[in-house]
């Protein structure tokens, strides 16, 4: 395939459409896991939902760092950012996420000095032109965000920039992975594996999913054919009576990832004992602390953090459609109190948030076919 | 109107340009994007419409001109294999 064209010609979604149906047993329900916030975009703004049959139920997962990170770390990361001489910076998609006490956006109107940045190696180059200052760079994502954090840490110890300083809330995929499966109320019998992340942690760390859980995880891309044909891959394992871990996304995905970005990985992170996500508890050894080797760039020990825990409003139930439990507007608040104007849960705030995706692609028009 | 596309095989390996690069903290949406010139330790690339960008290559050995990489936050992840 040359061409984007190929992977949403109709007549191939078509086939592989009429396949799925073919291969879905209709006295059954089939629920799989797309973890990734892009998959989730992806499947609305494409309409798949409608190309597949009633039983095969597409659950959202966590695939969202922005959504998974506790307000109580928010509030932390503010706290930094109300310091004299800080500059405290984050990437674009952080400014209105909100703490208790207002967005980013608003503590720099405040007087906070709150500075957007493209990359982690933006706010290094910042605190070379700001020597009197102490620059804090909010670090967050996933498996795909950390090399470039690792990468800048790795180039601020070799400059030996010392007023440069990194907040590190990464977060791991494959843990959270592990949790869903050991979640109580979670049903499922396959996953879309995530595509960017897996360039860089490569294949092999889901092969627990398959040998540990007896279910299939397909690797995939992010076109409508990419999406449909890891769907098919899934329900062929299921039919076939295997479990494996398959990659659909090879034209981009290499079974090892890459190497030298987890090499950097490893020299400047190490593994928390535990971390608490939105919606999903406490996981342990989910997440990335700055390691000893590069403690003086730690931004968690440069200052002082308070450490503020923060309960989710009561009425917004993002944990249950994290876990896949249920759908968005299945949630009390969802397109009433809650909505991308004014988010009241973090699915809501996050443009990859399942809840926003679904407001965008789904919701309003369904709104508006209402209202013609 | 439309920017015409320059390099429309880009889009095989993701929909994101560097004008639309989605959430940058979910990251799991890199940017295709192919190489025009090496300089030191840095790559001048050009998304699908021709924008161009300086990408960082400690992750990905050996890049020539024409490859095709995998961008996220300015640093290259991936080169497309086969690309």
């Amino acid at each position: 395939m040359r061409y984007v064209d190929e992977l949403r010609d109709p007549r191939l979604i078509r086939a592989v459409a009429a396949e799925i149906a073919r291969l879905t047993n209709p006295d059954r329900h089939y629920r799989i896991m797309e973890v990734c916030g892009g998959h989730t975009h992806a499947i609305y703004r494409h309409g798949l939902v409608e190309l597949l049959p009633p039983n095969l139920e597409l659950v959202h997962g966590p695939g969202c760092p922005v959504c998974v990170l506790p307000m109580g770390r928010i509030d932390d990361g503010l706290a930094l950012a109300e310091q004299p001489h800080v500059i405290f910076t984050a990437f674009g998609d952080m400014m209105r996420v909100p703490g208790r006490r207002g967005t980013p956006l608003e503590y720099r109107a405040r007087g906070a000095d709150i500075r957007m940045v493209y990359s982690p190696l933006d706010a290094l180059k910042l605190a070379q032109t700001h020597p009197d200052k102490q620059v804090v760079f909010f670090a967050i994502g996933f498996e795909t965000t950390a090399p470039s954090t690792a990468l800048t840490l790795l180039k601020a110890k070799a400059l030996g920039i010392r007023n440069f300083s990194v907040f590190c809330n990464h977060v791991l995929i494959v843990p959270a992975i592990r949790a869903i499966l050991d979640s109580p109320d979670m049903r499922l019998d396959g996953f879309i594996g995530p595509g960017h992340v897996s360039t860089v942690i490569g294949c092999r760390p889901y092969l627990f999913v398959a040998r540990d859980y007896g279910k299939p995880l397909v690797v995939s891309g992010f076109e409508p054919l990419d999406i449909l044909q890891s769907i098919l891959m899934i329900l062929r394992q299921m039919a076939e009576g295997r479990a494996e871990v398959e990659n659909q996304y090879s034209r981009v995905v290499p079974w090892n990832g890459n190497r030298a970005a987890l090499a950097a990985m490893a020299e400047v992170f190490e593994l928390r004992p535990y971390f608490e996500w939105r919606g999903l508890g406490f996981i342990s050894q989910s997440a990335l602390k700055i390691s000893e080797a590069y403690a003086d760039w730690d931004a968690e020990r440069r200052f002082e953090i308070p450490g503020v825990r923060v309960t989710d409003p009561k009425a917004a139930q993002c944990g249950e459609v994290l876990k896949g439990v249920l759908k968005p507007p299945q949630c009390k608040l969802f397109g009433r109190e809650c909505t991308p104007e004014h988010p009241i849960g973090a699915l809501m705030v996050s443009n990859e948030g399942a809840c926003a995706a679904y407001y965008h692609y789904v919701h309003r028009l369904t709104v508006a076919g209402r209202s013609e | 109107m439309c920017p015409t596309e320059v390099h429309p095989q880009l889009a095989l390996y993701g929909s994101c340009t560097l004008d639309h690069d989605g959430c940058v903290t979910c990251g799991d949406l890199a940017i295709p994007v192919l190489v025009k010139e090496i300089q030191g330790n840095e790559a001048l690339c050009e998304d699908r419409y021709g924008q161009q960008i300086s990408v960082v290559l400690d992750f990905v050995d050996n890049v020539r001109p024409g490859d095709i990489l995998l961008v996220h936050l300015g640093i290259a992840l991936a080169r497309i294999q086969g690309g």
